[in-house]
């Protein structure tokens, strides 16, 4: 069973892992047909990861129900929300319109979901304003030059900042150009070698938390 | 308590009033203050400007409703571009909660000009996989999408005629909020095969895409509302954008004020402390 449990899957990774790494240099009909199919699986696979979502929520918010756990008459607005609007999407074929009709679906996609999508982030408006007047201080040098270049982007993004201040739109892009592209680009660098490393470990069976159950 | 302190500890329900009021009189009473376009939009509109007529433009719409109001204007903006050059126009989206609005916009500014889908342009909708979806178009478009939205059989649409994988592509903007996005895109299509390609977002994750800007990876990038507003001024149709940059200019200025008071009152409290010998509490 351990070779079911944990070799096989160690060997499947290596492979694939192996294979397509090169396959990405050979522009072969083979290697690019043997592309087209695996890419194709695993949109079906993430198709199931859907369904595997949706398993998790129901069960996990059922659990609520029933241990009576604070806040668990949202889980039924959920469930109602949920099945509702797949009782609804099934009904419609999944389709919004239908000959430039709007559909029951697309009324819960266009006067609830987009709506209250919408209204969570608008929200956030206020709150950064409240947040920054709370907690944008100068407490140290850093926090300065933080707050400084934080106050130029600002005026530098907006046509009433360049018109009060025209210089700040040149130093907006300056900052964003210069300084912003090379501190990200540095982040960018360290994280994608962490991710090749990690790739490597896991192609070559070091990494292996993956197959769950921690170290053998 | 001194007055600085009582500042400090303001009740948030006058800020959030301060800003809601900044944000709706601009929208009641326009300013209209001149937008000056940036390198990076312009580069996007420049592209597209002389992509010869009948080019394939792909537009991936890689948001929900959530950023409506930064994005949406941006794909309004793209699309009468590209239908302006008689462009063909593929549409889809990486994002299933957006699927529905992206197909609305397309539809909707597909239908002001008067273009036929199937025709003209297709809305291909979604499919499950991010990246492995964008592989899957690399190799086959018909593949990954065998019907498009409204379940026509993709191969027999005539806007798609010739048009066999990614690599048939001029041109692809991805419009995103986020990952699944502009850096899929880039590394997932155009290191393989080798499209030119855009970027849209909103203004919270752009900053973060400029060195993907400035190494021509992407080739240029619409930042938010402000880079929605540019395009608009570069297309010279004034729509939502250039509407709603009046608020964004009031609320950022007022925000820039608040910040200010809050560190005129906070060094006026520390040098009060300081002077009597008491320590600052933390959190003030």
């Amino acid at each position: 069973m351990n070779f079911f449990r944990r070799q096989l899957p160690l060997l499947i990774t290596f492979v694939t892992g192996v294979l397509f790494a090169l396959q990405y240099y050979v522009p072969h009909p083979a290697s690019e047909a043997m592309l087209t199919s695996v890419t194709k699986w695993l949109q079906i696979i993430g198709g199931f990861a859907l369904v595997l979502g949706v398993t998790s929520l129901f069960h996990l918010h059922a659990v609520k129900i029933r241990r009576k756990e604070p806040g668990w008459g949202y889980s039924f607005v959920l469930y109602a929300g949920i099945i509702g609007t797949i009782v609804v999407g099934l009904w419609h074929n999944g389709k919004e319109t239908v000959d430039n009709v709007t559909t029951s679906f697309g009324w819960i996609y266009n006067f609830m979901m987009v709506p209250l999508q919408g209204t969570m982030f608008a929200i956030l408006a206020f709150f950064i304003a409240s947040a920054a007047y709370r907690s944008f201080r100068a407490r140290s040098p850093e926090a300065a030059v933080l707050l400084i270049a934080a106050i130029i982007v600002m005026m530098g993004r907006v046509p009433l900042g360049e018109y009060l201040i025209p210089l700040s739109g040149d130093v907006t892009q300056w900052i964003l150009n210069v300084l912003n592209a090379s501190v990200r680009r540095a982040i960018l660098i360290g994280i994608s070698l962490g991710a090749i490393a990690l790739s490597l470990k896991i192609i070559f069976g070091v990494e292996r938390a993956y197959l769950g159950g921690g170290k053998e | 308590m001194t007055f600085a302190e009582r500042m400090l500890r303001i009740d948030r329900r006058i800020i959030f009033l301060i800003i809601g009021v900044c944000t709706l009189v601009p929208l009641l009473f326009p300013m209209g203050l001149a937008i000056k376009t940036s390198p990076e939009v312009t580069s996007v509109y420049d592209y597209i400007e002389h992509m010869p007529e009948g080019s394939v433009f792909l537009l991936s719409l890689d948001f929900d409703p959530a950023s409506k109001p930064e994005l949406y204007p941006q794909a309004v903006a793209l699309l009468h571009h590209a239908f302006n050059r008689n462009l063909r126009v593929i549409g889809m989206t990486l994002w299933l909660p957006g699927t529905g609005m992206a197909n609305e916009v397309i539809t909707h500014v597909a239908q002001e000009r008067g273009k036929v889908n199937g025709k003209d342009y297709v809305f291909l909708g979604w499919s499950p996989g991010g990246g492995s979806v964008i592989i899957n178009m690399g190799q086959s478009i018909g593949t990954a999408f065998p019907t498009d939205y409204y379940n026509q059989p993709t191969a027999s649409l005539p806007v798609l005629a010739g048009i066999q994988s990614l690599r048939d592509v001029q041109y692809v903007v991805s419009l995103a909020a986020g990952t699944t996005g502009i850096e899929t895109w880039y590394v997932f299509g155009k290191d393989k095969y080798k499209f030119e390609l855009g970027g849209g977002c909103t203004g919270v994750i752009a900053p973060g895409l400029y060195p993907l800007l400035r190494s021509g990876q992407i080739n240029g990038l619409i930042g938010g509302l402000r880079g929605a507003a540019e395009y608009e001024v570069l297309l010279g149709r004034k729509g939502r954008a250039v509407a709603g940059m009046d608020a964004q200019s009031v609320t950022h200025l007022v925000i820039i004020v608040l910040v200010i008071l809050c560190n005129v009152f906070y060094f006026m409290l520390r040098r009060s402390r300081q002077g009597g010998g008491q320590a600052l509490p933390s959190g003030s």
